[in-house]
This record gives C-alpha cells, sequence and structure tokens, in this order.
C-alpha cells in the first residue's frame, strides 16, 4: 500500500507541475514588463563608481542606471517605472535565469560561454571597454611588465581575472592575484595599499581613481590588455525584448549623430529635417508597432534621459565627478567604435 | 596562571574599604601583581578609547579638514550621513515612513518582552498587528501612500523587518519540528531529524544563498515570490532548525507523568500540546530562546552579502561613495555600537529572565 | 473494518504513508519544474564542467593551482582552505575562550571586569561586522617598506604578517615523521615495559636527538634552517606570509567565537561542585593541581555538547571569508557560478562540502565526549 500512495503522489506531483507555466516564459518578457508596469532591471551590491553607485540620499546613479530608465520609458513610458534589484556579480546570471530580473544592464562582457551555456543572448555593445591596469604612483611602473611579483586585484567573478590570467602568463609575469566579491572592499583594499595594481575595464579605472584620498596615487597604465564590448543581457528566446533594447541603444546613437539631444526634441519633432528623423520621433506612425511599442517611444526616451552622449557625460563624463573622455565610446564619425543602425 | 580562583578562606575583615579591596584585588602577591600590570593596561586601553572617540572627536562637518590628520574620531561623517545609513535606498522624501516603521516593530518587541503578555493567544496577535503595521508604512499603496517596492527598503528599517518576520515565521515552525521529531511515528521523526541536522550543519550564508538564485529555478513562477520572501522563509527555516532543538529540550525536561495524566483525563492530543506541554517548554527554555534571537539578530547582517541594503550595507555604501572613504573605522564602530544596542539590550533582558526564573523555582 | 481503520497502528501507518509520499511527491515537483526551468533557459546541466580549466588563478591555496586548473581541483583547493581557517579559529577561539573564562570565574574583580568587558564587546556585535573591521585594520597598517618589525625577522605590514619559517624539503618531512612515529612507538613498547618516567624521556630525547643528527647529516650543507623573510621591491621573500584576508578571517572569528566560548567554559567551571575542589585542597593539592585534576575534567564533560555546537557554528562562519576576498569553500562557489553558470550543480558541491566537514567534526567531538565519559567512570 505504502508503494502504491507514494507513485499515486508522484505522479499527482508530475501532473501538477507539467500542466503549471514553467517559470521563465521565454519569449514574452516583454509583455511581462507591460502587464507588470515596471521593469526589473539590475543594480549592485554597493556601489561600481560611475555606472550603479548609491548617492548620499541613498538613490541609484550612473551610467548602467541611466540605460535602466531609458528601457523602461522605452517600453512603459516612464523613467520611473523601473525597480533597481540590488544584486552582486555573481547573482546577476542566476537572477535573470530565474526571472528576478527581466535584464541584465551591468557592463557584462560578451564572452562564448555566456552566450551559449548560460541561456543568454547579447545585445549591440552599448559600451566599449578597454581593459588596463592601474599601479600604486609610488612604485613608478611605465609598464605591466614592471609589476612583476606585484599584489594585482580584480572583482571577483568577472571576465577580468581570466583576461588579466591570460595577459600575464602570455607575457611571462609573474603576479599574486586577489579578488573580491563587494566593490566596497575592493577599492578599500586598493586605497589602502593592499594592492599594487588594480586591473578592471578604464572607466571603472578612471572612477575609482578619482574617488581616491589622493587621486595622484593612481597612475593609468597605458598599455590595453584587451578589448571587451559590453552588452545589455536577456534570456535566451527573449527576441522582442532583445529588438527592443537594440533599438533603444541604436535610437540613443542615432540622436546624438542627429545632435537632438533632451532640450531640442520638441523642436526636431515639430519640424523633423529627415524623413529618418520623422521615423525616429515617431512623427510617421507604425514605427513603434514594429518593436509591440508606442510610436513616440524614442521621444519619451531622449526626452526622458537624453541622446548617449548627454547620458555618458552626465554620469561618467565632462559633467560628472570623473570626467572621463569618451575615447572609444564616441561615435565612429568622432574616432569611437560606436554607431547607430538604419532606421528605415 | 595567577588568576585561578582559590577555595574560599575566611577574608581578614570585610567591612571596611581597604578589606574590599584586599579581597577583590590583593589576596595574594600574585594577585597583587596581576591587579597592577593589567589595571595599567586597562587603564591605558580605557584612555585611548575616550580620547579617541570622545575628547579628540570632530564632531561638527564644518571642522572635518581637521578629519584623518591628528584628531581622533570623525563622527562627522555620521552627521552628514545617517539618513543613508538608517533609511539605505528608502525614498527620500518617504524617510518619515520607514522611521515610524521601525518604531512600531521595536514597540512590538519591547512590548513581547513583558511577561503579561506571555500568552498563545497575545503573543500572535501582537506581532502580526506590528508587523502589519510596519508592513503597511513601508510598502505603502494605501491612504495616499506612493508604493515602494521591497527593492527600496533598506537601513534598519529592514534589518527590523528580516528578524521580526524571521522570528514570527521561525516560531511556530519550530514548534512544528519539534513536535515532528518527537513524533512516535518513526518515519515522521527520522525524517524531520535528519532534515533539521542538515540544516543546522548549513552555512546561514549558503542557505540564503540557494534561497536567492536555486529557489527559482525549481519553483514555478507563482510560488516564487520577491527575493526578501524567499530569503525570509529560507532564514525562518534555518532559524526553526534551531530553535526546534530548544523546544525539544524543554519537552523534554517535563516529567512524562503530566503528559500521560492529561492523556488519561481524556483530552485531546494538540490540547495536551497546546494547553500544557508547550507552555512549560517555552517557560523553561526562555533564556535559550532569548539567546538564539540575539544570535538571529546579529545574522540578519548577513543579507549584505546577497545584495541587500540593511543597515550594514548602507553603512558601508557611506564609505563606498566619494568624500568619506577614510572614514571607515567610524563607520564600523558606529554600526557595532547599533547593533550593540539592541543585541545588548536583548541579552541583558534574557539575564534578567534567567535570575527571575531561577528566584521562581526556589 | 471501522475497527481496523480505527486501531491506532493503522492510523500511524496510514499518517506515515501519506507524510512520505507528500515528501516524494515535492521532490519530484521540484525536479521536474527545474529540469522544466533548465531547458526551457537552454542551460548547461551536468558535472562536465568539472574538467574543464578555470581560466582564473586563486589568491591563495595550500596545494598547487593556477589559471589552468580545473574546477573540480580548484573547489577542493577551497575546501582545503575552508577548513584550514576552520581548524585554525577552533584552536585560537579555545585558548582565548579558555583565558576569558578564567578572568570570568576569577577572585580578582579587576580580572572579572575585563573577563566580562571581553565577552559583551565581542559577542554582541555581528561576527561579519568584526571581520570587515580587523580587515580595514589590518589592510591600513603601513606598506612593507615601513613595515613594523619585530627584530627585523617577523613584518606586519599591508600585505599581511611575514614570519621566519623552517625550511622543508620532502626528505625533511619524512624524517620528522618517522621520528615522531618512532617516539610513540619506544613510548607505547615503554609502557609496557612499565619505565619509570624517567626512563620514558630518556628514551624519547635519544630518538629526537639521533632524527635531528640524522635530518642534518642529511641536508645540503650550506641551506639554512629557517628562511627569514627579507624585503625585496615590492614584497618580502623567503618565510611564510600570511596574508590579510586570512588574518582578518582568523582574527575576527577567533575573538568572536572566543567570546562564546569563554562563557561556555566559565559555565562548564562554574557547574563544577564546590565541595569537590574544596576536598582537592584538603587532601593537599595546589590550586594549580586542583584546577588541572579536577575543575578541567570535570568541566569539560559538562560543557561539551555545547562545545560542539559552537565549534560547527565556527566552522560554518569560515564562508563570511568571501566577504573580505579570501578564498574560502564559499567564495570558491561563488566565483565558479559566475564562471561556469552552473548554479544548481554548484550549490549542490558546497552543500555537500559543508556536511562532510560538520559530520567530520561532530563525530570527532563525539569520539572525544565517549573518551571522557570513560575515563570518568573508573
Amino acid at each position: 500500500m505504502t508503494s502504491k500512495i507514494v507513485t499515486l503522489a508522484a505522479g499527482v506531483a508530475l501532473a501538477v507541475s507539467a500542466a503549471l507555466p514553467a517559470t521563465a516564459q521565454a519569449g514574452d518578457t516583454l509583455s511581462a514588463i507591460q502587464e507588470r508596469g515596471s521593469l526589473l532591471c539590475t543594480g549592485h551590491n554597493g556601489s561600481y563608481l560611475g555606472f550603479a553607485e548609491v548617492d548620499d540620499q541613498g538613490k541609484w546613479q550612473g551610467f548602467d542606471i541611466e540605460f535602466c530608465r531609458a528601457l523602461a520609458t522605452a517600453i512603459l513610458g516612464s523613467p520611473d517605472a523601473v525597480q533597481i534589484v540590488p544584486i552582486s556579480w555573481a547573482q546577476r546570471f542566476p537572477a535573470i535565469q530565474s526571472g528576478d530580473i527581466d535584464v541584465i544592464i551591468k557592463v557584462t562582457g560578451w564572452t562564448q560561454s555566456r552566450d551559449t551555456e548560460l541561456g543568454l543572448q547579447f545585445s549591440l555593445p552599448y559600451f566599449i571597454g578597454p581593459f588596463y591596469v592601474m599601479a600604486q604612483s609610488e612604485l613608478g611602473a611605465e609598464s605591466i611588465a614592471d609589476l612583476e611579483g606585484g599584489v594585482f586585484c580584480a572583482n571577483a567573478g568577472t571576465t577580468v581575472e581570466r583576461v588579466l590570467a591570460d595577459y600575464l602568463e602570455s607575457n611571462g609575469i609573474e603576479y599574486q592575484p586577489l579578488s573580491f566579491e563587494s566593490g566596497e572592499e575592493l577599492r578599500a583594499a586598493l586605497y589602502a595599499g593592499r594592492c599594487d595594481a588594480l586591473a578592471g575595464f578604464g572607466p571603472f579605472l578612471a572612477a575609482t581613481r578619482v574617488n581616491a584620498p589622493d587621486p595622484d596615487s593612481l597612475t593609468i597604465i597605458g598599455e590595453v590588455i584587451q578589448l571587451e564590448p559590453e552588452g545589455i543581457v536577456v534570456r535566451e528566446g527573449d527576441d522582442a525584448l532583445l529588438d527592443v533594447v537594440n533599438w533603444m541603444v541604436s535610437a540613443l546613437l542615432l540622436a546624438e549623430q542627429e545632435g537632438i539631444t533632451q532640450a531640442n526634441v520638441d523642436e526636431f519633432r515639430a519640424s523633423p529635417p529627415s524623413p529618418t528623423i520623422e521615423r525616429l520621433l515617431g512623427v510617421s506612425p507604425g514605427v513603434g508597432e514594429r518593436l509591440g511599442l508606442s510610436d513616440d517611444w524614442a521621444y519619451n526616451v531622449i526626452s526622458a534621459v537624453g541622446n548617449y552622449g548627454e547620458i555618458y557625460d552626465r554620469t561618467v563624463g565632462e559633467g560628472s565627478r570623473y570626467k572621463l573622455p569618451r575615447g572609444l565610446n564616441n561615435l565612429w564619425n568622432n574616432g569611437g567604435l560606436l554607431y547607430p543602425l538604419v532606421l528605415d | 596562571m595567577v588568576v585561578l580562583s582559590q577555595p574560599e578562606r575566611p577574608p581578614a575583615s570585610n567591612d571596611s574599604a581597604l578589606g574590599w579591596l584586599r579581597k577583590n584585588f590583593f589576596r595574594s602577591w600574585s594577585n597583587a601583581l596581576f591587579t597592577l600590570a593589567f589595571g595599567g593596561f586597562v587603564v591605558w586601553a580605557l584612555l585611548s578609547v575616550v580620547d579617541w572617540m570622545l575628547l579628540d572627536a570632530v564632531w561638527r562637518v564644518a571642522n572635518r579638514d581637521r578629519c584623518g590628520h591628528d584628531a581622533g574620531a570623525c563622527w562627522a561623517v555620521i552627521e552628514d550621513r545617517w539618513r543613508l545609513i538608517f533609511f539605505g535606498l528608502y525614498p527620500y522624501e518617504e524617510q518619515w515612513r520607514s522611521s515610524l516603521a521601525c518604531l512600531a516593530i521595536t514597540l512590538t518587541i519591547v512590548v513581547s518582552c513583558v511577561p503579561a503578555f506571555w500568552s498563545a493567544r497575545r503573543l500572535p496577535v501582537l506581532w502580526l498587528a506590528g508587523l502589519g503595521i510596519f508592513f503597511v508604512l513601508m510598502h505603502g499603496g494605501v491612504a495616499g501612500l506612493p508604493v515602494v517596492t521591497t527593492e527600496q527598503w533598506g537601513g534598519l528599517s529592514l534589518t527590523l523587518f528580516i528578524f521580526a518576520s524571521v522570528f514570527l515565521l521561525g516560531m511556530p515552525l519550530a514548534v512544528l519540528f519539534a513536535l515532528a521529531r518527537r513524533s512516535s511515528l518513526p518515519v515522521i521523526a527520522m525524517v524531520t531529524g535528519g532534515f533539521i541536522d542538515i540544516v543546522r550543519s548549513l552555512p546561514l550564508l549558503t542557505i540564503l544563498f540557494a534561497a536567492a538564485v536555486v529557489i527559482p529555478i525549481l519553483v514555478p513562477d507563482w510560488l516564487q515570490g520577491s527575493k526578501l520572501a524567499r530569503v525570509i522563509v529560507a532564514f525562518a527555516v534555518f532559524f526553526a532548525a534551531y530553535q526546534a532543538e530548544i523546544i525539544r529540550a524543554g519537552l523534554q525536561s517535563l516529567s512524562t507523568g503530566q503528559e500521560e495524566a492529561a492523556q488519561a483525563l481524556g483530552m485531546p492530543y494538540w490540547s495536551v500540546v497546546v494547553d500544557i506541554l508547550l507552555p512549560q517548554a517555552f517557560r523553561n527554555t526562555l533564556p535559550s530562546t532569548i539567546n538564539q534571537a540575539v544570535i538571529t539578530f546579529k545574522e540578519t547582517s548577513i543579507v549584505t552579502v546577497i545584495g541587500f541594503f540593511e543597515v550594514m550595507a548602507s553603512g558601508k555604501a557611506v564609505i563606498g561613495t566619494d568624500e568619506w572613504g577614510a572614514q571607515f573605522i567610524e563607520i564600523y564602530v558606529f554600526l557595532a555600537l547599533v547593533y550593540f544596542a539592541f543585541v545588548f539590550g536583548l541579552s541583558r533582558y534574557g539575564a534578567w529572565l534567567e535570575r527571575r526564573m531561577r528566584v521562581g523555582h526556589g | 473494518m471501522t475497527a481496523f481503520l480505527r486501531s491506532k497502528r493503522v492510523h500511524a501507518t496510514i499518517l506515515q504513508c501519506v507524510f512520505f509520499a507528500a515528501l516524494v511527491a515535492l521532490f519530484v515537483f521540484l525536479g521536474t519544474t527545474g529540469q522544466r526551468n533548465i531547458e526551457a533557459q537552454g542551460m548547461a546541466t551536468g558535472f562536465g564542467f568539472l574538467e574543464r580549466s578555470t581560466g582564473w588563478p586563486m589568491a591563495f591555496s595550500m596545494i598547487e593551482t593556477s589559471s589552468r586548473s580545473t574546477y573540480a581541483q580548484v573547489l577542493w583547493a577551497g575546501l582545503l582552505n575552508t577548513l584550514l581557517v576552520g581548524v585554525l579559529t577552533l584552536v585560537f577561539a579555545t585558548l582565548l575562550g579558555l583565558v576569558v573564562a578564567f578572568l570570568r570565574v576569577s577572585t580578582n574583580l579587576l580580572a572579572r571586569f575585563a573577563g566580562t568587558t571581553f565577552v559583551e564587546i565581542f559577542r554582541n556585535v555581528p561576527a561579519i561586522l568584526q571581520v570587515v573591521f580587523w580587515y580595514a585594520v589590518l589592510t591600513h597598517t603601513p606598506r612593507p617598506r615601513d613595515a613594523y618589525t619585530l627584530g627585523e625577522v617577523a613584518f606586519l605590514s599591508n600585505r599581511g604578517l611575514v614570519l621566519p619559517a623552517p625550511v622543508f624539503s620532502g626528505t625533511d618531512l619524512l624524517t620528522i615523521l618517522a621520528a615522531l612515529l618512532a617516539a610513540f612507538g619506544v613510548l607505547a613498547a615503554g609502557r609496557k615495559l612499565n619505565l619509570t618516567r624517567r626512563g620514558r624521556i630518556l628514551v624519547v630525547a635519544t630518538v629526537i636527538a639521533l632524527a635531528v643528527v640524522l635530518w642534518l647529516t642529511g641536508r645540503v650543507p650550506d641551506a639554512p634552517l629557517v628562511s627569514v623573510p627579507e624585503l625585496a621591491g615590492l614584497r618580502f621573500v623567503g618565510g611564510m606570509t600570511l596574508s590579510p584576508e586570512f588574518l582578518g578571517l582568523l582574527v575576527g572569528l577567533s575573538l568572536f567565537g572566543a567570546a562564546y566560548v569563554g562563557e561556555i567554559i566559565r559555565g562548564g567551571l562554574l557547574s563544577v561542585e564546590k565541595g569537590k575542589l574544596e576536598a582537592g585542597a584538603a587532601l593537599g593539592l595546589s590550586p594549580w593541581q586542583v584546577n588541572r585534576l579536577i575543575r578541567i575534567p570535570l568541566a569539560c564533560r559538562a560543557m561539551l555538547p555545547s562545545l560542539a555546537n559552537q565549534y560547527i557554528w565556527l566552522m560554518k562562519a569560515t564562508t563570511l571569508g568571501l566577504v573580505i576576498g579570501f578564498s574560502d569553500f564559499f567564495a570558491i562557489v561563488s566565483t565558479s557560478i559566475n564562471q561556469s553558470g552552473q548554479t544548481l550543480e554548484l550549490i549542490g558541491i558546497l552543500m555537500a562540502g559543508f556536511l562532510l566537514l560538520n559530520y567530520a567534526l561532530g563525530t570527532s567531538m563525539n569520539l572525544v565526549n565517549r573518551r571522557l565519559k570513560l575515563k570518568g567512570g573508573h
């Protein structure tokens, strides 16, 4: 009798779980966001300077956060329709796989294993991150080889750990690795001199340097270890959402290329100088429908957060504390690597 | 080993100040030597702490350029950033709600410490009411209060919320576990026993991590709840596994005669348990229960690691942003004082209860 | 039939069957849902990744690892790290706890005050906060070239504590092991032969002397016996380095643990009846002998169960290493999850690892407990 009851129960459980929808309904995250009325986007466990940081009033700020807001505006029409979920580096992939968040906007490098084994898809690069090494100035290092034998710090579980190991090994440089899960501990360790050098991508290093008690005590060494394109991540099968993400990134770049800003977007909309801009700002109908959005989605995005250049300036560029040059993250016609797609 | 206590000898004279000194400090030559050497150290340590914390401290933001040089502690950082520490990510304009919510929970905890409230009927009502008020205040969405989702909860109120809800959820669960483990049905007793032992040998951090990232993969959408809910449930199970053993010890300490007598009178099982066994078991194990509560309160700080901005993470956020990075010791000491205030209060209360009960037992 | 159904035994059987069935149903439910979710996502599954190389190096490991090590090797190294820091924490917490307990039961008011203050401070602040605090303090020590030093052989800097260390080769280790075994063997044989105390000491001394001679003659002539650290460029070379991450975790947990262990030991000491101590004193034992022969053995028996629980708790607390960048088992698992994406498998390994560790710890504490009980039976 025991075995019968057990079999029966197992059978019932099988039937129930088969009848219920699976956790991540791949493919309709976009409609799930629209139904919920808010976008679940990534924050950080602590502050990742310049990209996701908590200001003195406990508000999220930064480049990645602005992109979360832009995406929320594109889908839901309001930059406030976003919930920032604080999450560590290690939790970002399990969190998106389980549906705790809708997208990862957390300067995540496009790597082969992530693309294939994790069941994820990457958008067009929205940021180009060259990896550098920043050393303590007092060491007087002019190249990475001068740091032979030193302690190299990095964020735990990021691509930096692997890229650094590859570079140093292939150049025959011995080193002591040290990695931290939390950004606060990493910075504290660097500022206190526990690390001889910090590896990471340029903007992060520069922001970390600006934040140091004495910025001159840190020097970024000119060698680029590797270039990593950072994409926005959605689940495998979420094609509709990926389309929206890609075209949002493109729209922000196109707006910058055409000189449309938060301030003058209304003028452009009133008298669009070209058919492309007409389509971008939703003056000619039907362009939003293709993506499952309203026609004026791009207009909303630009009037809420501005174009790509404005976001950059406000969070990490000239208008911020960090004053980072655009560098590779400039438009193609200004010597950078970014370009909008053709809007037809 | 100069500090070993020695068999009592009749003291030379007990009532003069000199006698008191001799009894407590200069009982023997080795004892006296210890007093002098160690006393010097203690005085030096106390003086340096007082110097750093109070006398040399910089209190106001206006003088902050003195911070980090020759001065002592730089408490200006607290004046400047106390709202971030206490409220974390909670929206700045709504932080009054967070403070009221903190007050509600603290009052609930304090009131439930009063022996007059110890009854199986009153305590659950009190706690449900306290948590209900907390939730309405924090979450909003009624009476014109804007909604604040749990992702934005932070600071002290989040710490208190996690503690209170773990306690509220974990207690009934612990009773259930304890009863199941001493059940006369071998399968139930063994399975529960095994489960409790497994949970007890796993680190809380790994259990919470699993709740945050693994559970969503294993259960369907409608069962998932928010990350905070999952973490609280997992924490409650962990708490219950420990508390169940405490309750079980309490039940075992009762004489079996009581149970048998009640059953002989024809009382049903649940009535025996609820009306006769549990109240006594709880009363007998109160000190251990308070101790468990103290441990739980401290362990709420572990949720920092999986991305919640409770009071410790919020404190670290202060060091993490721009200008206050050098004041890490001040922040850590301040956080320690905040925890200390709650934990010390609770443990003193536990000690008081223990004394009270010892007197009661004659 | 109704009587049959009402009978207690049938009731019990049915109840247990239903309970068991519900349990099986729960597991099946979780399993199938998990599988469906994983398939829907196209996530990789299985333990094949354990054979793959990680591509990232470990900051601290007791066995040889590199970025070419496999996940299996790295996880093993992480488990060993946890074991190392855990066992050392237990040792230090116990030693310090012993001191604290004796302070607290002392007749000297000042000692009692110091003991109480220690306990109240270190017990009432979360362990994670203490670990983070000590780590911050340790990294804010001077740079290597301005390191605090003790007689130019030991250095404390923000690179950690550098100590002189004996230089061992494989053969040295073998010699030492052989000598130890020989000493034990001789002792065991000596017990049977009823050697006197002096005789035993003589035998052991002879064995040790022989071993030292053997060791010295077997060495490369000019090789130093002890490696003394020296500053060379960015870091110290030679000696043995205890990194700030390791020390921070060890110091934080040891102090926290000592407060708890101290209270347990105090409870044990107080549980020994005064009469027994007085009887000891009446027999003419010195205070030290009373403590060693009567008080401590009796107290040990009373406190072992709580001590075992506390030890397991401390062992689990080593997971806090993750927070300050120590490569403990949990930190390695966490990084592996991020790099390989195989969450379920890795969490499973993590839990299995801790079950194993704590099971071993619990079993050995039980063994000690049984030994003590037997002795008490004499």
